[in-house]
């Protein structure tokens, strides 16, 4: 099933995204800006799991262009905080 | 692996309902929600609480290492910044989400003042939101001054200052409330103790308030767009669908709030001393750049302060009983003429009277250019916004061909050229008016100032009439009057057949 495939891309993500944060130094600046960027796309994963979660329940077809949408943002707030780094 | 998936199912049910059976998820007390309201514009009150959450949650952190003393307040929120672990990130994001609070909280207004949810049954659901406007502010006020910088200290000053000039028993009560018996020190400790218990207690009490007022009214119904259908009327429950609607709204704007972190992380300005202070321009946060604004303007400078302090609260106070002075049943905004232009020209004179604020900082701002600016930006929204109405109205009244493009006739070519001159020659007789007006107030009666009140005053009656005129010329050529003036009609049959041949 593609939802729960995204789904578990997603989570997977987020597990790799928490436990890079704790390789962070938490009193240098630029840890500061890639530490708020990892989260931020944490919390756009978040937000599409939830989507796919209301959808799947209520047996709709999600909206391609929010899950894209998402899918670049995570992909914009990952690749730009690894730049910084 | 279909059996997994059931397996993996059952497990994932299993738990929801060992919590389920203890906390009432699914019976919750809240009444479930229409599906129209599945709309972020629905939720700008919601973000407000969630902005004030991570204000909460970051200010908590904030607070174990701060001294609100003016000898260590600033070395405190240095080391915060230097020692402690994101601490420069937690400031920043504490900063920017009490901005996103004021921004939601005015645009959560807005809406409501477009869309007419203050009126019956909501009106004193709209004086609370307003009570709650006033604390969000008053988190900006209190929170500023706490880091004691050069930049604070001296906005804070300026802004209790100005309380000053309120009559007596008002300006004796917030100095009192605010600053205290003391000196710094005290103003300090009275800043930090609102600001972190009284507000948050009063904001908490105002929002159960709101929250049960809500409960017992209802979400409203949309006011604009086709009538609902069935669909759009369906209930939604409140767990699990919409609160997880509303965490996706919470994930986005927190993701917004970190993003904006990120690119613009919080410097430390300089610490107060009183050298410092002498050398910096007084400038309050963008939040109460308008209201600074308006005390700026010449004609309100020295002894007029209180005119000036009196024009806002009376601004405030239209606001607040907003619900008791627009009693009409009508909520539509095409059937709300006045409010809206009303509204839009509230907006858009707060906006430029902000960002004047922000490049002329410390500037006396003559009061020629004011009335020119906000005069004629007033002058302007009202004659569009009324031109847009009448032609949104006859549109829909099928007056007006919506398919072929409307001929250019004379006639309104003059309209044109005659409302242009009506908003210019407007915007003039309205500053002459207000300065009429402030002169005799302060320098007392004389044959000179009054000759040039009636004349400012002759001025306006001959804008406004002009703008009568040509808005019944208009709307005669729509077929819309509903009595007809006589006087109006001079020459109307002439541009007729000269429109015929």
């Amino acid at each position: 099933m593609p939802i729960r495939r995204v789904v578990i891309l997603l989570l997977l993500l987020q597990g790799v995204t928490i436990v890079f944060l704790w390789t962070l130094d938490a009193l240098n600046q630029v840890s500061e800006g890639t530490f708020a960027l990892f989260l931020a796309a944490d919390m756009i994963g978040f937000a599409m799991i939830s989507y796919l979660y209301r959808h799947e329940k209520e047996m709709e077809i999600p909206s391609k262009v929010w899950l894209v949408v998402g899918g670049v943002l995570i992909v914009v707030f990952m690749f730009s905080s690894l730049v910084l780094h | 692996m279909q059996e997994e998936n059931s397996k993996q199912q059952g497990t994932v049910a299993r738990l929801a309902g060992w919590f389920d059976s203890r906390l009432g998820l699914s019976y919750p007390f809240l009444r479930s929600a229409p599906a129209y309201s599945v709309n972020p514009f629905y939720w700008l009150g919601a973000l407000t609480v969630v902005a004030f959450v991570i204000q909460g949650i970051t200010g908590v952190v904030l607070m174990l290492y701060y001294v609100p003393d003016p000898t260590t307040a600033y070395a405190s929120t240095q080391y915060i910044f230097q020692n402690v672990s994101y601490g420069r990130f937690l400031q920043t994001v504490h900063l920017y989400t009490a901005y996103a609070m004021i921004m939601l909280a005015f645009m959560h207004m807005m809406r409501g003042y477009f869309v007419s949810v203050y009126k019956k049954p909501r009106e004193l659901m709209w004086i609370v939101g307003m009570g709650m406007g006033f604390v969000t502010l008053g988190f900006g006020f209190t929170g500023y001054l706490l880091p004691w910088t050069v930049v604070s200290k001296s906005a804070t000053d300026v802004g209790i200052g100005m309380m000053a000039a309120l009559p007596p028993p008002i300006s004796n009560l917030i100095s009192f409330l605010v600053v205290g018996a003391g000196g710094d020190a005290t103003e300090l400790l009275r800043f930090y103790d609102l600001h972190v218990v009284v507000l948050p207690a009063v904001l908490l009490v105002l929002l159960a308030l709101k929250m049960y007022m809500l409960e017992a009214n209802g979400i409203s119904e949309p006011e604009t767009g086709p009538p609902l259908t069935v669909e759009k009327k369906r209930l939604i429950p409140i767990f699990p669908d919409v609160s997880l609607y509303l965490l996706e709204l919470a994930a986005i704007f927190g993701s917004g709030m970190l993003l904006i972190s990120a690119a613009f992380p919080l410097n430390l300005p300089a610490e107060f001393t009183p050298q410092a202070a002498a050398q910096s321009t007084p400038q309050p946060d963008w939040y109460f750049l308008w209201i600074y604004q308006v005390l700026k303007i010449s004609v309100f400078e020295g002894p007029a302060l209180p005119v000036a302090l009196t024009i806002v609260t009376l601004i405030f106070i239209v606001l607040i009983l907003l619900p008791f002075i627009d009693r009409s049943d009508k909520k539509r905004i095409s059937q709300r003429q006045v409010f809206v232009t009303l509204g839009i020209i509230f907006v858009a004179e707060i906006v430029a009277l902000t960002y004047w604020g922000l490049i002329t900082p410390g500037q006396i701002i003559p009061i020629e250019q004011a009335v020119l600016l906000l005069g004629g930006l007033a002058l302007l929204i009202a004659v569009v916004s009324l031109g847009l109405f009448r032609v949104l109205a006859s549109r829909v009244k099928k007056h007006l061909p919506t398919m072929e493009a409307p001929k250019i006739r004379s006639a309104e070519i003059w309209n044109g050229v005659a409302f242009t001159a009506v908003a210019a020659f407007g915007a003039l007789s309205i500053g002459n008016t207000i300065n009429a007006i402030v002169s005799l107030a302060l320098s007392g009666f004389s044959a000179g100032e009054l000759i040039y009140l009636a004349g400012s005053l002759v001025g306006l009656s001959a804008c406004v009439l002009g703008t009568i005129y040509l808005i019944y010329r208009s709307d005669l050529r729509t077929g819309m009057i509903k009595r007809r003036v006589k006087l109006f009609e001079i020459g109307w049959l002439e541009e007729l057949s000269n429109d015929a041949n």
